[in-house]
């Protein structure tokens, strides 16, 4: 029966091809005057580049975190390229006429058309080739709504204001070692104002593609919400099979202000390694979000990529009522590591948080749950709830727990609750039994082990993520 | 004894109760039957002062005093008792420890000295076995790893064991096999003094073939829609509660 | 580094006795430890600043006497500030049972001293290092011994003193244990335990770690059980100054059984620290743990409760639950449950909960006239009092439940 499972969890990455376009692209290396370079290459004010340089200077002297339940070997931080960019990109297309038809074709094979008619309705795409912004899509639609949605180095010249205040609050540039590095080098990713009471009018979305080799991806996003708005973003990722490692550093902020609600997704599908660990993206990365008064942020995400993943979405309650989510489905394979997890911070009263995380676990990878659910001591009446389940396929793998629960006040009510379990022989041999093949049967239990996930995707990705799941679990379903 | 006066009652947004009346006298005992969903379970929870039952308007007196402005224990502390449909379990805290702190609140209240605990242990003992239930029960945790029958009985034990002015059976009946049902009316019927009082709550008229009743009530969308003597729960008993929508339409 | 653990290791050098080669490795160890910090994971909610300069006195003349247990009916072994203080001679032992001295050299000592604790542990090598006296006991295979054994240990004030207990149960073989640690006053006592637990043997094991005010106790009790053999334990503690606890029970035989209570009551200042590691090594074990703490006034706990499944230990059954009670605003708990499971046909679960009462429950009670007070404290108290229900020696939780119901009554009068 396990071989048949084996069979089944055969993998296949769709999204491996390599684009061949003409790049632009840092010699290896990383110093002061790298980052002034890169600084100037994007024409930028003078104190962002001074941001970078105190960014930079603050994680020359922090150390590599280890408490992570992953094993890579030490990255040569000199080795990394860290700007590349498609030289048709220098003059800045104006249109999506003058782009690179090889940029678009590079999209339109991963599924993401970025010609407009041609796109799914009511989503606008921001999408990040190597370290710059390709194009963005619905623009003017969004700008009626008032709606600000593009590039984060565009945002910088356009509302140079707006990035000023915000950026570097929720996550501080010298927040731990792979913030720090991004602060000093990101090089670009998505902004998001949603001006007071308005509801985004359609999805947002940042697709990020690693293309270039020996290239590093450290993209910003920032997203701001003002009273009483409500945005919905989803955010995805590939990269070309190689056998070397590549790092994608990322840093992501949110700020939800009174009333105001985000939702974010992702569906990370990084170029993983090969079956025995060769290669692939080390996903490295801080995604945090504050919410004030009666505000409401919820993630969601869904891993199935990266040789090592790091990265835990948090929330800060500080606001009273606030609300945070954490809805997480992470699948590791072949010899994929995953330490992954979020941070509920209640600070405000009667602040409310909820954490599903499923983990699915199969080949000879470790797959853990790292978690913090702090209760200070004015979150009054405050409530945690998290679910943390595990699903075990094969005896090669490992499934690990790791909740921090800190509590100081005596009103506010934590609960946590783990439990694992495996694709069973019974269960298989039920569904064969009722005429399914094993491959299908695996992908079934597991979609349903990762049905209270899944249902909080915004529909389109939902759709999108099964796939990714079944073509991860590759074989099963052709 | 009760007199309940155009009681409404609501749960969170829904409003329940929509001017139920009642008056029961010393020695009484009153059935309210109804359909699933006529509020028969949230006339015991208003009547004893639970969290979230709240009271929108009308009356309701207990001996004399306004029941709505006391708290949960000072209601029981007065003689007012309810037997749950489904009662909690409480882990760690044992039945017996349970019941005689209970038995000496009522007591407190009464202005009697607490029993001593070779007297409670005795009494205890005794309703122990009137309701059929193995003594160890009374080491037990409360309610913990009970069946449902046992539950019930357990119920009946702290009935007889404290004594009170008027009981609220709350379905006592369900999920009960014709022979605990008879241990539980038998438990029910050696309290009929003749000064005090039930309201039994119950679906089916099975029930009231043990403990016979002075009045029946029928209680539809959270009003009483008919009264009658023990003839009208027969009447129940054959024709259901289907006619009760007809007469709505009408 | 700490001027403190400086002076242990100087005084190491000057231990000389039969041991002196397993404590050699010891002391080369303990040499390449770091001071733990915030950022050690394993210490990172209990801060050693209390221990980092302490310089007590390390040789006591004090007498004391054992708390009594009505009913109880042990064989004692009295400890005071590390010091044997009863005849060995003189005990009255049941048949298959032989109790020595750490200081005379023995087989089953050699067997077991440094043998099943973990090495990792700072606290543990200083034990190591330093712990001259101590009890030895031996049951033999097959013995069934009714009547338990306590060993008790006394720390007097101004006192620093380390103790080892070492104890073998050999196959087929029952015993009841009971580790039960006292002390007041400023005192630093590390008393460590390490019990091997042969086929089929049957252990009842108990600590008390009793210590309040400003004492310091730091110990741990681990145990290895071979095949089908089962472990009964439960551990109440206070918190004291600071009080830390390390259990690891090691499943090293397959069909093992272990069951782990553990109770915490913490008030006014004290600082409770538990870290128990349940490691299946072997096949179909089972393991039931329990902790449930109330935590008054503006005291802390710690708990850490890990559970590792090794790759092969297929077909084990693993639940550990911890439940908190918080009295007060002035009051912490720092939980952490921790799976790392290696094999995919095993049923593990944990749970942690932080919680005010049961709004069900309280309602039950209020309608039977029982008063709010009244009512929480019976609802806050039976939470732990359902692990003293559990108890198998009903002497001992007798003996516990008044006592433990007082310090919590006033837990809750100081709300």
């Amino acid at each position: 029966m396990s071989e048949q499972i084996d069979q089944a969890l055969e993998r296949k990455y769709d999204a491996g091809f390599v684009s061949e376009i003409e790049s632009e692209t840092f010699a290896p290396g990383l110093n002061e005057d790298v980052i002034r370079r890169l600084s100037a290459m994007k024409d930028e004010p003078e104190w962002m580049t001074e941001w970078r340089l105190q960014a930079y200077r603050k994680w020359l002297k922090m150390e590599e975190p280890e408490w992570a339940h992953v094993d890579y070997p030490k990255i040569d931080y000199q080795s990394i390229s860290y700007y590349s960019a498609p030289k048709s990109m220098k003059d800045k297309p104006k249109s999506l006429d003058e782009v690179d038809p090889e940029l678009l074709r590079t999209y339109e094979k991963l599924g993401i058309p970025l010609h407009e008619q041609e796109m799914l309705a009511g989503v606008a795409v921001d999408a990040v080739f190597d370290s710059v912004s390709v194009v963005t899509t619905f623009r003017e639609k969004l700008e009626e709504a008032g709606v600000i949605f593009c590039p984060i180095s565009e945002a910088l010249h356009k509302y140079p204001d707006l990035v000023k205040k915000y950026l570097g609050t929720v996550v501080p540039k010298g927040d731990n070692y792979f913030a720090a590095l991004n602060s000093a080098v990101f090089t670009d990713g998505s902004f998001v104002y949603i001006p007071k009471g308005v509801r985004c009018p359609m999805e947002l979305s940042t697709y990020f593609r690693i293309n270039e080799q020996n290239t590093g991806q450290f993209e910003r996003t920032l997203i701001v919400a003002e009273e009483g708005s409500h945005v919905s973003y989803l955010e995805g990722c590939t990269a070309p099979q190689r056998d070397e490692n590549q790092l994608h550093a990322a840093v992501v902020e949110l700020v939800a202000l009174d009333d105001a609600e985000i939702k974010y997704s992702t569906v990370q599908n990084w170029y993983p390694g090969d079956e025995n660990g060769k290669g692939g993206i080390y996903n490295f990365v801080t995604k945090r979000g504050l919410c004030e008064k009666n505000a409401k942020i919820s993630w969601t995400q869904v891993e199935t990529g990266s040789a090592v993943t790091w990265k835990y979405p948090s929330c800060i309650l500080k606001g009273d009522n606030s609300v945070g989510e954490f809805y997480s489905v992470a699948l590791t394979r072949g010899k994929q590591q995953a330490d992954t997890g979020t941070k509920m911070i209640h600070l405000g009263k009667n602040t409310k948080s909820t954490i599903i995380s499923k983990g699915i676990s199969a080949g000879r990878s470790n797959n853990a749950y790292r978690g913090l659910v702090r209760m200070g001591p004015g979150a009054e009446g405050a409530r945690n709830f998290t679910e943390c389940d595990s699903l075990l396929i094969g005896d090669q793998c490992g499934a690990h727990t790791f909740p921090y629960i800190e509590s100081s006040n005596p009103t506010a009510i934590v609960e946590h609750e783990a439990t694992t379990s495996k694709v069973s022989d019974d269960q298989l041999f039920l569904c064969r039994q009722r005429g399914l093949d094993p491959e299908k049967a695996v992908s079934m239990i597991v979609n349903g082990f990762c049905k209270e996930v899944f249902r909080e995707l915004p529909m389109e990705f939902a759709v999108e993520a099964g796939k990714l799941l079944e073509i991860s679990l590759e074989g099963s379903v052709g | 004894m009760l007199s309940i006066k155009k009681l409404h009652a609501r749960v969170e947004e829904t409003t329940i109760l929509k001017g139920l009346d009642m008056e029961i006298k010393p020695g009484e005992v009153h059935a309210v039957m109804g359909p699933n969903g006529a509020g028969k379970s949230t006339l015991g929870y208003v009547l004893s002062g639970r969290d979230g039952y709240e009271v929108e308007s009308g009356t309701v007196e207990f001996e004399g005093k306004d029941l709505l402005d006391m708290e949960v224990e000072e209601r029981a502390q007065a003689g007012l008792f309810l037997a749950f449909q489904y009662p909690v379990e409480i882990p760690g805290v044992s039945n017996m420890e349970f019941m005689k702190e209970s038995v000496n609140a009522m007591r407190e209240g009464r202005g009697e000295t607490p029993l001593s605990s070779a007297e409670f242990l005795k009494k205890a003992k005794a309703a122990c076995k009137q309701v059929e239930l193995p003594l160890d029960f009374l080491k037990r945790g409360v309610n913990e790893g009970f069946s449902g029958g046992e539950k019930k009985r357990n119920e009946i034990m702290q009935l007889i064991l404290l004594e009170p002015k008027l009981a609220i059976l709350d379905e006592s009946d369900s999920g009960l096999d014709v022979d605990a049902l008879q241990v539980v009316a038998k438990g029910v019927n050696s309290q009929r003094d003749g000064k005090r009082s039930f309201i039994v709550v119950t679906h089916y008229q099975r029930l009231l073939d043990y403990i016979e009743p002075d009045y029946v009530h029928i209680l539809s969308n959270g009003k009483i829609v008919k009264s009658g003597g023990p003839e009208l729960a027969k009447e129940v008993e054959s024709s259901g509660y289907a006619w009760l929508k007809e007469g709505e339409n009408a | 580094m700490s001027q403190w653990l400086a002076h242990v290791i100087d005084r190491a050098a000057n231990v000389d006795d039969w041991l002196s080669p397993v404590r050699a490795n010891a002391l080369a160890e303990l040499k390449q430890k770091d001071w733990p910090g915030r950022r050690t994971e394993a210490w990172r909610y209990t801060s050693l600043h209390k221990v980092a300069d302490l310089n007590l006195a390390t040789n006591s003349q004090q007498t004391a006497e054992a708390p009594l247990v009505d009913g109880l009916n042990s064989i004692d072994l009295v400890f005071v500030d590390g010091r044997l203080t009863t005849d060995i001679a003189a005990l009255n032992l049941p048949a298959g049972v032989s109790v020595q001295s750490l200081e005379t050299k023995n087989e089953a000592a050699d067997k077991l001293f440094g043998k099943i604790k973990p090495e990792h542990h700072l606290f543990g090598l200083v034990n190591d290092v330093l712990a001259q006296q101590g009890v030895v006991i031996d049951i033999a295979d097959a013995a069934e011994v009714d009547q338990p054994i306590r060993i008790v240990n006394v720390a007097t004030d101004g006192i620093e003193s380390h103790h080892r207990t070492l104890v073998r149960l050999g196959n087929n073989a029952k015993a009841k244990i009971i580790e039960h640690g006292v002390g007041n006053d400023h005192s630093l006592n590390t008393v460590f335990a390490e019990y091997d637990i042969g086929d089929n043997a049957k252990l009842e094991h108990y600590r008390l770690a009793l210590h309040e005010g400003n004492a310091i106790h730091v110990g741990g009790s681990h145990f290895r059980l071979h095949n089908q053999s089962r472990l009964n334990s439960t551990l109440v503690g206070y918190g004291s100054q600071l009080t830390r606890l390390d259990v690891d029970i090691e499943h090293a035989g397959e069909h093992a059984f272990a069951k782990f209570n553990n109770i915490y009551l913490l008030a006014p200042n004290e600082h409770f620290d538990l870290h128990s590691t349940i490691e299946h090594a072997q096949p179909n074990g089972t393991t039931e743990e329990n902790a449930r703490g109330i935590i008054g006034d503006k005291a802390k706990a710690v708990f850490n409760g890990r559970i590792h499944i090794h790759r092969h230990a297929q077909k084990t059954l693993a639940e550990l639950n911890n439940r908190n009670l918080l009295l007060t605003r002035g009051a912490q708990i720092n939980t952490k449950p921790e799976l790392e499971i290696y094999a995919d046909d095993v049923q593990c679960a944990h749970g942690a909960t932080v919680a005010e009462i049961d709004e069900e429950a309280l309602y039950y009670l209020l309608t039977r006239g029982i008063d709010r007070q009244q009512a929480l404290i019976m609802l806050n108290f039976g939470f732990v009092q359902e692990l003293l229900f559990q108890m198998p020696n009903r002497a001992l939780a007798d003996w516990l439940h008044p006592i433990l119901k007082q310090r919590f009554e006033r837990m809750m009068e100081q709300r």
